[in-house]
């Protein structure tokens, strides 16, 4: 009878591009995911270690922070300006004659001239103030920038000193060429101690990768990046990596 | 402890139950993932259909040459669904059950509904198809993958009993890797959950026109069936 309907129960077949779909979708959220929590280690720079057989002292904090206080020079110039100022004082008492404010066409101008003459210690007042004013500024925005600038040049001192302090503990082993690299990956905490030292790329030379990692390892911590801002430290020094590469060999 | 963890690293290292839950989880995603790819194919495509039917049916087309034109398309192995298969089912009574002499118009008429609405439930059997299981999946997985976490933390509280040192360390990894569990079980069944809501809105849909359909096409037919009787009884 209506076996017509019934005669053919069966679904037309998708069956393709669902199944691509979902193994595309699932491929790309593993990756996604694995990439991704790989990926906040590499965003580190390579402060490189060349050694040199003379050894330098370390970088102290002190030596850094009044490189900036030099630059206050600018509060100075505020000192030379109360000196075009005063001179109206002497100006205003020229153009007494008062019938002549007409002829002058700045109205700014008139304006002062009566006020010096019944009481010019408020406009000294007002010019200290202003000076203050001017002074506060100018040092907020040298603060400003010089927060902005010790916290790079900090961290590029830094990054100098593990250089250095790492390099002073390195002692290669006669396997070592010139040429031979190994890049090393080093984990910090704030205290400025080493958790974690991995080999990213060896050498291939065994002897010289280890000899790199006991040079980390015996220094052990810089308690100077405890000096550091917060923020600095994580962009620069959370996680990153050390390049071994020996040039000054003879062969 | 010391090496950066990455995801396939808590994946292998987490325990057996939890991994069965991961893979059990992972295998409910996967196929909640094709029934939804293939459930918005069917239903793209039916929506097509249906629209270019309904075209075709109120274009004043002769019934029993629309009817003759899907023979030949199921001749050539096409799968008839939607709303013409609806059309055909009831047209096909109509015709065999008119052709009887002496069968009422009311009966004709009664006779084609009845099996225009057995071809409407079996489309909707077929739009509803998978939806059940979307359904387990988005409302199940939360849980199981909570089973899973559930596990791998009481493991690693376990671990701790015996060292004399706890630290946060000892415990992280297993608490981390257990959680990896519920995360999975979370990505299997939002989006099920999401597709399941939005496909029974789509089944109503359908449903509500195709109930439009047969009733539009019933009113049709008692048309005809009438004319046919009063035909016959004219010349008669």
């Amino acid at each position: 009878m209506s076996a017509s309907i019934y005669a053919r129960p069966v679904l037309p077949r998708i069956i393709v591009r669902p199944l691509l779909a979902t193994l595309a979708l699932h491929g790309l959220v593993v990756y996604l995911l694995t990439a991704n929590w790989s990926s906040f280690e590499e965003k580190t720079i390579t402060p490189q270690v060349i050694p040199k057989a003379i050894d330098a002292r370390l970088v102290d904090v002190s030596e850094i922070l009044p490189e900036p206080e030099p630059v206050k020079k600018p509060a100075p110039q505020p000192k030379p300006k109360p000196k075009p100022q005063p001179k109206p004082q002497p100006a205003a008492p020229k153009p007494k004659p008062k019938p002549e404010p007409k002829p002058v066409p700045e109205p700014a101008a008139p304006k002062p001239k009566p006020e010096p003459k019944p009481d010019p210690e408020p406009s000294r007042e007002e010019l200290l103030r202003e000076q203050r004013e001017q002074m506060a500024e100018s040092l907020a925005r040298e603060e400003a920038a010089r927060a902005a600038a010790t916290a790079d040049e900090m961290a590029a001192s830094y990054a100098a000193l593990i250089q250095r302090t790492v390099t002073g503990y390195w002692s290669r082993p006669p396997s070592a060429r010139n040429g031979m690299e190994v890049l090393l990956q080093l984990q910090l905490i704030p205290t400025g101690e080493i958790v974690d030292v991995r080999v990213l790329k060896s050498s291939g030379d065994t002897a010289f990768d280890r000899s790199a990692m006991n040079a980390v390892e015996r220094a052990g911590r810089f308690p100077e990046l405890k000096n550091l801002p917060p923020r600095k430290f994580e962009e620069t020094f959370r996680r990153f990596r050390l390049l071994f590469r020996p040039e000054d060999l003879r062969y | 402890m010391e090496e950066q963890l990455s995801l396939i690293d808590l994946v292998l290292h987490a325990s057996f139950t939890v991994q069965l839950v991961m893979a059990l989880l992972l295998l409910a995603s996967m196929l909640s993932w094709y029934m939804i790819v293939q459930r918005i194919i069917y239903f793209r495509n039916s929506h097509d259909d249906m629209i270019n039917f309904e075209e075709q049916f109120w274009s004043g087309i002769d019934l029993s040459q629309l009817y003759r034109e899907g023979n030949e398309r199921a001749a050539e192995g096409q799968t008839i669904v939607g709303m013409e298969s609806i059309f055909r089912a009831g047209f096909k009574e109509f015709s065999r059950l008119a052709q009887q002499p002496g069968m009422d118009s009311e009966a004709v008429i009664e006779g084609s509904r009845r099996t225009m609405r057995v071809a409407m439930l079996r489309e909707e059997e077929r739009l509803e198809r998978h939806l059940p299981f979307l359904a387990s999946v988005g409302s199940t997985s939360p849980y199981i993958g909570l089973f899973g976490t559930v596990w791998g933390i009481m493991h690693s509280f376990r671990g701790l009993a015996n060292a004399t040192q706890a630290t946060l360390a000892t415990v992280a990894p297993g608490i981390s890797e257990a959680l990896v569990a519920t995360a999975m079980g979370l990505f299997a069944a939002i989006p099920a959950v999401m597709a399941y809501n939005r496909f029974a809105a789509r089944v109503d849909m359908f449903t509500n026109r195709y109930d439009t359909f047969v009733d539009e096409f019933s009113s049709i037919l008692y048309r005809q069936a009438y004319a046919l009787r009063s035909r016959e009884k004219k010349a008669g």
